[in-house]
């Protein structure tokens, strides 16, 4: 049901924004297969880090540790379905669905975990008119994204299973275990075609989580996604991200320069790790996570502010009022921190911090 | 097998051309042994010739004696100062301990070919001093992944050191690092490591195996040559000279008789492009031009840790228990097994250390690294798979959970060990004497037993061995310690004032075997080595106290000949010390020598004149160091102490007419740091060298109102700081104590509190309630009930009185 005209929709999926990639990989793609998948465990991991197709280039997906999607490639290859876990904005979901779209094609079946999720969503629920004009058939059986990945021996997604209730959570014990799910009601059990597989994202620092239970641990093969490792990496990560999601949304503002988004990656950085770049001082940290995500939206947000109401291209005030809503939040506690962070750091950075400095102290008050 | 290596080679098999076969290996690789083994057998050699010094061949025979257990190491050394070493670490998997195995198991002759290590360590000392004046290179980078090298030691510091560079060996050290971080890229590999175990330990096939590395070493050569001879000349000739060596060897052995198809030459993978018959060898003319030292060689015990914790020197050095279970899975011809057997150890460890994970998890983690291995098209999982698997499938993602388990499998504890009689070292003949002589021979298990000492003579026996026996056992013990062999723990005793005791804990560890070894480099006797440690630890000594505590450590290892050096040493440096407080630890220290140095039949009359000399210099430096913060008083205040002490006790040999001068100058003087002077008069009311009067009259003075509170408060509390019962009894101090604090204003009132306060703070309670009483008494209302009144706790009103306190502003004080 998918509209076909991808040019008006808001957020295309990976498979097809990604699709002149995909196409090129799989013309490519010498290596054999695994069954269910549509390119081989190589051409995935060329197609999520980045290299060549043949004449065509293949953009990174994940900047950052190789050895980790390796890891989470060669899971997949086994019986163990793979979660993701990091904190907020180390791109889990992002790895989730280029991993599906590369391996499957199609990252569509998704499951948001939430606390009101229930077991029905997890395996399969009834149109209920259908149920009580015909009684349980075919037809009146609403399968779960779970459900149908089994069926085509397809990638299916658990986003944020530890916002579930862990009974709900458990219901995915027997299907990884089983790789069945039986339908007392129809007298059917509708085995996993080969090449099914989940891949789940938690967090682990949050509030309002459900801890895992062991045995449902046990059936995922979990890879901690760490924090960009050094300040390159992360503003590869950030300028790559600003400037898919502008071209998205259309901003017309001018992309920041390149100094603009060192600028914050510092200082993103710095308050994540409690101490300035050169580990000279400390810094104190805020209480929130502040992640790549967050510096991403942040400078993009900045683009919309410059070109929606200022001159086009950013200011120091547009980037202040990102700063502001991304480390203070609504944190008493964290508009000390940061203020104490542009007294003792950022101040002593010299003239070219100067008028971030000033437009950062105006606003925090 | 590997691409690359595939890639590189054009058709041309130098080997196929030599009349005697040479096969290339990187030290400590099983598969490299494997294949060597297999190779042996096949063409069945009567020589075997292995890179190794040429004058270590005799002990050939005792490397492979029964009762051996690797992990060993043929270590040669020079016996002249500085100590130079050169160390070759053999495991069960290196291929030379396994060709030197089949040769004994077959009956053939095999010996070292490469340079003697008396010329090969007069070269590298020379290469050292070519170079000198240049930094040290970082040993990491240079021999990490070289094929072929040889660790040099320093045996000063036991340290691995390696050859300093100038900054052109820099640059091709560099070079050659980024040449095979390059080579691990192409193949896709995240490391060279990596890279080189899936692409030439786990190849199966002998031959394929021997001409893989030898085009690789061959081309790799070819491409780094010219660069080495820019870049590092002396390490390029050195190769050469040693190249021309091992020619020159070959030829004997070749002359000696054997048939060249019957002659197998193992050597680094890096020298065999190099070992062809139509070069020319060393001439005698040239061998004799070649500098000399004088050496030794022995063999030692080694462990995997140290293994682990060696860089350059091949393969197989991270892990050495990983790379033991890869050899016995080799030789077992079940290489496949390998993972299951890696995980299985981890999990093992894991639970009995108390943290659960099922063989299901066993199974995933098998599975998982066998996927990783087929992502890089490899037939089974390198050690890295493994540790990543590991990590994923029963760390649940994290290092930490399985990071000590890994650390067991990897590494472990494998200490080789020798059997009695094999090459033990002088230092260790002389060890098992004296442990012998002083029958300490049962305390040599891994049970840690406990040992009291009293080191006063024993009266009841005859012979004077044995009447100062615990005395001689302590002595060995304070040796051993001094050379870090850690077989003896010295306890802290409880008491003080027993010198004549002493608590050791003993423990014989293979690790302590190790030491023993190691300290061969400095002495053939257990006394010589200590000696010559103290000897090194007094050259490099500045203060003055180092080197008063080196003449105690000499007192206690009886080491007198050191003890004059070490005196003499003080005294030169003593000279322009003007350190007050350090002057008194030193003087402190020769003091207890000398009043305690009896009971160690340590002759002690040649420190007196230094004592006399230090405690001069303290005597006379005292009132000017008065004159500082209130910081540094706290140090020279015990200071003060230590030299009261020595004072005190060698009133006889030290000044103590000038002592008591400099305490009344210091007490009297107004503009020095109150509390110091008051420290002073305190020591001179404790030895009554102050009436009564007088006493009187200064401590009005110190307390006469206006004098500001911290001066006056702060004198009080020096003065307090000793002897409190001379403060007790004298009245009429109380008394102006009293009337002084009555004197000062609100504010300086407060100021004073503070001083006042930290001065009381260590009196005892029972000295407290005294001084109550005495309040009670000079106010006249009754010593008992303002006692009483005094020691109540404090009501909620006075206590926020006293928490307003903390916010003073103290100001500069």
């Amino acid at each position: 049901m998918t509209r076909d005209n991808d040019q008006n929709v808001l957020r295309l999926p990976s498979e097809k924004l990604y699709s002149e990639e995909l196409e090129a990989l799989k013309k490519t793609d010498k290596d054999p297969k695994p069954a269910g998948w549509q390119l081989s465990p190589k051409a995935v991991l060329t197609y999520i880090t980045g290299g060549k197709a043949g004449d065509k280039e293949i953009t990174p997906k994940y900047i950052g540790n190789k050895r980790l999607v390796e890891i989470a490639i060669a899971t997949l290859l086994t019986d163990r379905a793979l979660l993701l876990i990091g904190e907020p904005g180390t791109a889990k979901s992002w790895l989730s669905e280029n991993l599906t779209a590369a391996i499957h094609g199609d990252s569509s079946k998704v499951i948001q975990g939430t606390a009101g999720t229930t077991e029905e969503q997890i395996r399969y629920s009834w149109n209920y008119a259908m149920l009580l004009a015909q009684g349980p058939s075919d037809q009146a059986l609403i399968k779960s994204p779970i459900f149908r990945a089994m069926e085509t021996g397809g990638i299916a997604r658990f986003e944020e299973i530890s916002r579930c209730a862990s009974e709900v959570q458990d219901a995915l014990i027997s299907i990884l275990s089983e790789k069945t799910v039986s339908i007392p009601e129809l007298g059917l059990e509708v085995p996993a075609a080969r090449g099914f597989s989940i891949i789940a994202t938690a967090n682990t620092r949050d509030r309002g989580v459900n801890e895992m239970s062991a045995a449902l641990k046990r059936r995922f093969n979990i890879i901690v996604l760490p924090a960009p490792a050094d300040i390159e990496t992360e503003i590869d990560i950030v300028r790559k991200r600003v400037s898919e999601i502008s071209a998205n949304y259309a901003l017309t503002a001018s992309m920041p320069e390149d100094e603009v988004v060192r600028k914050v990656v510092t200082i993103f950085r710095e308050l994540r790790s409690g101490m300035t770049m050169d580990g000279k001082e400390k810094v104190k940290p805020t209480s929130s996570v502040i992640s790549t995500a967050e510096a991403i939206s942040l400078l993009t947000g900045s683009m919309a502010l410059a070109a929606s109401f200022g001159s086009g291209t950013i200011q120091e005030e547009d980037i202040a009022a990102g700063l502001q809503g991304a480390i203070v939040k609504d944190e008493e506690k964290d508009r000390l921190v940061w203020k104490e962070y542009l007294d003792n750091v950022m101040k002593k950075r010299g003239s070219s911090w100067r008028s971030l400095y000033n437009a950062c102290s105006e606003m925090n008050g | 097998m590997a691409e690359p290596v595939q890639r590189l080679f054009g058709d041309e098999r130098m080997n196929d051309r030599q009349p005697f076969h040479v096969f290339g290996i990187r030290h400590l690789s099983p598969a490299g042994a494997y294949h060597l083994r297999a190779f042996l057998a096949e063409k069945k050699p009567t020589a075997v010739l292995v890179e190794g010094p040429g004058d270590a061949s005799e002990y050939i025979s005792q490397l492979v004696a029964r009762n051996v257990v690797p992990p060993v190491a043929l270590l040669a050394y020079t016996d002249q100062l500085p100590v130079r070493t050169l160390l070759y670490p053999y495991a069960v998997y290196s291929p030379e301990y396994q060709a030197f195995l089949w040769s004994e198991q077959n009956g053939v002759h095999a010996e070292f070919i490469d340079l003697p290590s008396d010329i090969s360590l007069s070269l590298y000392e020379m290469r050292r001093e070519g170079l000198n004046g240049s930094s040290n290179n970082d040993p990491g980078n240079e021999d990490e992944n070289d094929i072929d090298n040889d660790s040099v030691h320093n045996a000063n510091n036991g340290e691995e050191e390696v050859l300093p560079a100038g900054g052109d060996i820099r640059s091709y050290a560099r070079r050659q690092h980024d040449l095979y971080e390059q080579i691990a890229a192409l193949a896709g590999e995240s490391d060279y490591e990596s890279y080189w175990e899936r692409y030439f330990e786990h190849e199966t096939g002998g031959e394929t195996y021997r001409e893989a590395i030898h085009h690789y070493s061959a081309q790799m050569r070819e491409m780094t040559e010219q660069h080495e001879w820019e870049l590092a000349p002396a390490e390029a000739a050195y190769n050469e000279i040693r190249e021309a060596y091992m020619r020159r060897r070959i030829n004997e052995v070749l002359d000696a008789g054997h048939d060249p198809d019957k002659v197998v030459v193992v050597t680094g993978a890096h020298h065999v492009s190099a070992l062809r018959a139509d070069l020319p060898s060393m001439s005698d003319a040239q061998l004799a031009n070649l500098p000399r030292s004088a050496t030794k060689i022995t063999l030692m015990p080694y462990s995997y840790y140290k293994l682990s914790t060696q860089s350059g020197y091949g393969a197989g050095n991270h892990a050495p228990a990983y790379y033991e279970l890869f050899w016995r899975c080799l030789q077992r011809n079940e290489l496949n097994k390998l993972s299951s057997l890696y995980l299985t150890h981890v999990v093992t460890h894991m639970r009995k250390h108390g943290t659960y994970r099922s063989t299901a998890s066993v199974i995933e983690g098998v599975r998982l690294a066998e996927a990783l291995a087929s992502l890089h098209n490899g037939r089974f999982p390198t050690w890295k798979d493994l540790r990543d698997a590991v990590m994923i499938s029963l760390g649940n993602g994290e290092l930490s959970t399985v990071a000590e388990a890994l650390a067991r499998t990897d590494i472990g504890t494998v200490i080789g060990s020798l059997p009695d009689g094999v090459s033990q070292t002088p230092v260790q003949d002389d060890l098992k004497r004296e442990l012998k002589r002083l029958k300490l021979e049962k305390y040599k298990s891994v049970v840690a037993t406990d040992l009291a000492l009293d080191l006063r003579e024993n009266h009841r026996v005859k012979s004077d061995n044995a009447a100062f026996l615990d005395l001689n056992r302590s002595v060995l013990l304070h040796r051993l310690e001094l050379m870090g062999i850690s077989f003896a723990r010295k306890q802290r005793s409880r008491q003080d004032s027993a010198t004549w005791a002493e608590q050791w804990v003993l423990q014989w560890t293979p690790e302590a075997e190790i030491q023993t070894v190691e300290s061969t480099l400095k002495g053939e006797t257990v006394e010589l080595a200590a000696a010559f440690v103290l000897h090194e630890k007094l050259l490099e000594c500045t203060s003055i106290v180092e080197a008063s505590q080196i003449i105690r450590i000499a007192c206690d290892c009886d080491l007198s000949s050191i003890m004059e050096e070490a005196r003499m040493t003080l005294q030169r440096l003593a000279v322009d010390v003007g350190n007050f407080s350090e002057i008194a630890t030193s003087a402190y220290e020769l003091s207890v020598l000398i009043q305690y140095g009896s009971i160690r039949l340590i002759e002690t009359g040649t420190l007196i004149p230094l004592l006399q000399q230090l405690f001069l210099r303290g005597a006379l430096l005292l009132v000017d160091t008065a004159l500082c913060s209130e910081e540094a008083a706290k140090n020279n205040i015990s200071a003060i102490n230590a030299l009261h002490t020595i004072a005190q006790e060698h009133f006889e040999v030290v000044d103590d007419q000038l002592w008591r001068q400099k305490l009344e100058e210091l007490s009297s003087r107004d503009d020095r740091n109150a509390r110091m002077s008051g420290y002073a008069f305190a020591i001179l009311l404790e030895r009554n060298e102050v009436s009564e009067n007088q006493c009187a009259q200064e401590v009005s003075r110190r307390l006469s109102p206006g004098i500001p509170a911290d001066l006056g408060a702060g004198w009080f509390e020096g003065l307090a700081l000793r002897n409190r019962y001379a403060l007790l009894s004298r009245i009429f101090l109380w008394k102006q104590l009293d009337e002084y604090i009555h004197s000062l204003e609100h504010d300086q009132f407060q100021r004073s509190l503070v001083f006042l306060r930290r001065a009381f703070s260590t009196f005892e309670p029972r000295e407290k309630a005294s001084i109550a009483e005495l309040m009670g008494d000079l106010w006249g209302s009754g010593a008992l009930e303002t006692g009483e009144l005094l020691q109540q706790p404090l009501s909620e009103e006075e206590k926020e009185k006293i928490d307003e306190l903390n916010d003073f502003d103290f100001g500069d004080l």
